[in-house]
């Protein structure tokens, strides 16, 4: 299969800061490919880079075919970007701002009519297309701006957290487009903070702190999990989370409301010895058994190995 | 790339006329502006000074010279004062600029053929008006000289229009050509056009990018294969037409209300006003271009727009300005551009007359834009 988006060695640095280090990346044409991570981690940088608005310290990037280094105008043809913030113009309409953009992307008189008008309905924005874009609600804005990205007909898309701060319904909304957009053959790079949306993607990748620490495929992603999880039914709950943060052998422990997931290095900390130190605390432990991770968990613990691997280079 | 610019200048027009309160501004302030400098700067024209007479003397004589003093526009008699505490005091509470006084004894003095003398109480404050009133007592009384010798040597049998070749043998004859009632206004009202156009101008181009900056949508916009150049003209074309309306409205004031001659130069200055708009915003677009925010663009505007109606000539020559100080002007359009206007609406030049001016203003277009162009591409990659 095709590559939409490859990278080698991608670098850019603020200063002395590296904001993405010898990032490799390689998506897949008409996939929606999750770049996950926490705050600052250099997911916009990446972005920036991919769509021609920031050029590289080092390494190259090829999007659809061109090289960004070498022709960042050339990219910005080919793909549609939404940024992370409102980026449109509060004071047009709906459609005036839609048209704006397909004007700027040289679509020609007629076609641009067409193709505004179509965008407009199929993101469901057509019934609002003369209410000015700041009157629009925060769901409604992000559908525009996606529809900003879209109107030239890119193969491929940059979009940087999409649903962010949007209500449920919203989001349900926006991933059916997305996956829409996606069957016609577009890629589609996306950054979320939701590991749920995560879920929905074909491939994703963990960042971290400019590095691409994992990736794969949802299954792929929990198949290579390298720590053993043990759900732990225990209370006081916050006492018998603090008591276990400080058991040789377990790197993580997460509080889900009565319960607690406990990380361990495999084959460090066995069931009982944790049910042992529980009750010595006087935290009785009702229940503790081994479950499958979620893809929270497998960025978790990743973030964490991460992390630690970082104090030891 | 015309297509673009054109898409980019429709955007604009759609914003500037979406926003009613600020295209009211932008269309009436220049008029506003044109009309308060205008008149702010005729007044100080008229140069009429409230003064007050003190007849102590009150003989003959000193009748004569009160009623010259009021043949003379300069002087705005208010009328006479008692006494010399009554002086003071309308002095000190500032109704009066002036007293004249003929002290008691006055015309028994010339009689006598002793010396008289003639006092004038002068408010400093005000360093316009003082000389102004000594001016015009030194006239009055070396008219009242002439006359009496003329008179005097009358009486021993000269006739009065030899004596007068007598006592003033050399006249100073003057011709005035170009403004030849040497009024303030006259010279002034170009530099006051070109400020006005200027103001508005270099202000909204300033912030212009910095706006899209602040809202998110300069990224948006650079995420598109726009070009630079066309972001740049594009924005620049909607502002360049409504000043175009302005200088149709400032002229309009500057005739009828100044009576800045405008009809027989027209073309000229249409020219003039068109080229120093284009000057205006390109210095906005280069400010635009340098700024991080709306706040920092208006901070340069202001350090830009306000020390230029004293370095660029519009207010006074530059001839007064000292000589290490004048290099500067010949940085500011304005300096140019209220040249040429003067030339025109002046001395009625045509354009062999001032077609150097017309070459610098065109240059500084040419330059600025270009700057901009780069500054804009050197911040945003």
């Amino acid at each position: 299969m095709d590559c939409a988006i490859e990278t080698t060695d991608l670098t850019r640095r603020f200063g002395a800061v590296a904001a993405v280090s010898g990032l490799r990346l390689s998506v897949q044409a008409g996939e929606i490919f999750g770049f996950l991570g926490p705050n600052g981690a250099g997911k916009t940088t990446t972005i920036r880079m991919l769509c021609g608005l920031l050029a590289p310290s080092e390494g190259t990037a090829r999007v659809a075919g061109v090289d960004v280094v070498q022709d960042p105008e050339g990219v910005k043809r080919l793909v549609g970007y939404m940024p992370q913030r409102f980026s449109l113009y509060g004071d047009l309409t709906a459609a005036e701002n839609l048209d704006f953009f397909a004007g700027i992307y040289r679509l020609a008189n007629s076609l641009r009519r067409e193709r505004v008008a179509e965008t407009l309905r199929r993101v469901g924005l057509w019934e609002r297309k003369d209410a000015l874009a700041e009157h629009l609600s925060g769901g409604l804005k992000q559908r525009l701006a996606l529809a900003c990205a879209l109107v030239h007909g890119p193969p491929i898309l940059f979009l940087d957290e999409p649903t962010a701060g949007a209500d449920p319904p919203s989001r349900q909304r926006m991933w059916d487009l997305l996956y829409e957009v996606a069957g016609e053959g577009r890629t589609i790079l996306v950054t979320t903070h939701y590991v749920e949306e995560a879920e929905r993607c074909r491939t994703i990748g963990f960042m971290h702190q400019g590095r691409l620490v994992g990736g794969g495929s949802p299954e792929e992603c929990k198949g290579r999990f390298t720590e053993t999880l043990l759900e732990v039914d225990a209370a006081p709950v916050m006492q018998a989370a603090a008591a276990l943060r400080e058991v040789e052998g377990v790197t993580g422990v997460s509080v889900y409301g009565r319960l607690l997931r406990v990380f361990t290095r495999p084959g460090a900390v066995s069931a009982e010895r944790l049910a042992a130190i529980l009750t010595d605390r006087g935290a009785g432990a009702r229940g503790i058994r081994p479950v499958p991770p979620t893809l929270e968990d497998v960025f978790m613990s990743l973030t964490r190995l991460a992390e630690t691997g970082a104090e030891d280079r | 790339m015309i297509a673009v610019i054109l898409h980019v200048a429709r955007k604009e027009f759609l914003q500037i006329f979406r926003d009613r309160r600020s295209l009211v501004l932008i269309l009436v302030m220049p008029i506003l502006l044109t009309f308060l400098f205008g008149k702010a700067l005729e007044t100080g024209d008229l140069r009429s000074i409230p003064s007050a007479i003190l007849n102590e003397d009150d003989s003959p004589e000193s009748n004569v010279i009160a009623t010259a003093f009021s043949t003379y526009g300069e002087v705005q008699l208010q009328g006479e004062v008692p006494d010399r505490e009554a002086a003071y005091l309308s002095l000190s509470e500032g109704k009066i600029k002036a007293v004249i006084i003929i002290p008691k004894g006055f015309m028994k003095q010339i009689e006598a053929g002793e010396e008289a003398q003639l006092q004038l109480l002068l408010d400093g404050t005000d360093n316009n008006s003082a000389p102004i009133v000594e001016g015009v007592a030194k006239r009055v009384i070396q008219r009242y000289n002439a006359e009496r010798a003329i008179k005097g040597l009358w009486a021993q049998g000269v006739r009065p229009d030899r004596g007068r070749r007598l006592i003033q043998p050399v006249y100073v004859q003057t011709e005035i050509r170009y403004n030849p009632g040497l009024q303030y206004l006259s010279y002034v009202m170009p530099g006051v056009i070109g400020l006005t156009l200027q103001l508005l101008t270099v202000m909204l181009m300033a912030v212009s990018l910095p706006r899209e900056r602040e809202r998110g949508t300069l990224d948006q916009l650079l995420a598109t294969p726009i070009a630079r150049t066309e972001l740049i003209l594009g924005k620049l074309l909607p502002y360049f037409v409504i000043s175009l309306v302005n200088v149709a409205t400032i002229l309009v004031v500057a005739d009828r209300g100044f009576g800045v001659p405008v009809v027989r130069g027209l073309p000229l200055l249409v020219l003039l006003c068109a080229l120093f708009v284009l000057t205006s915003l390109a210095t906005g677009l280069l400010i635009s271009a340098v700024s991080h925010s709306q706040f920092q663009a208006v901070q340069i505007a202001v350090f830009y727009v306000l020390p230029v109606f004293m370095l660029s000539g519009a207010y006074a020559p530059i001839e007064v300005i000292p000589d290490y100080i004048r290099p500067i002007s010949y940085l500011f359009p304005l300096m140019y551009f209220s040249r040429a206007v003067r030339a025109v609406t002046l001395r009625g030049a045509d354009f062999l007359g001032i077609w150097r001016d017309v070459v610098v203003l065109a240059g500084f277009v040419l330059v600025f834009v270009y700057w901009a162009v780069l500054a804009f591409r050197k911040r945003t990659s």
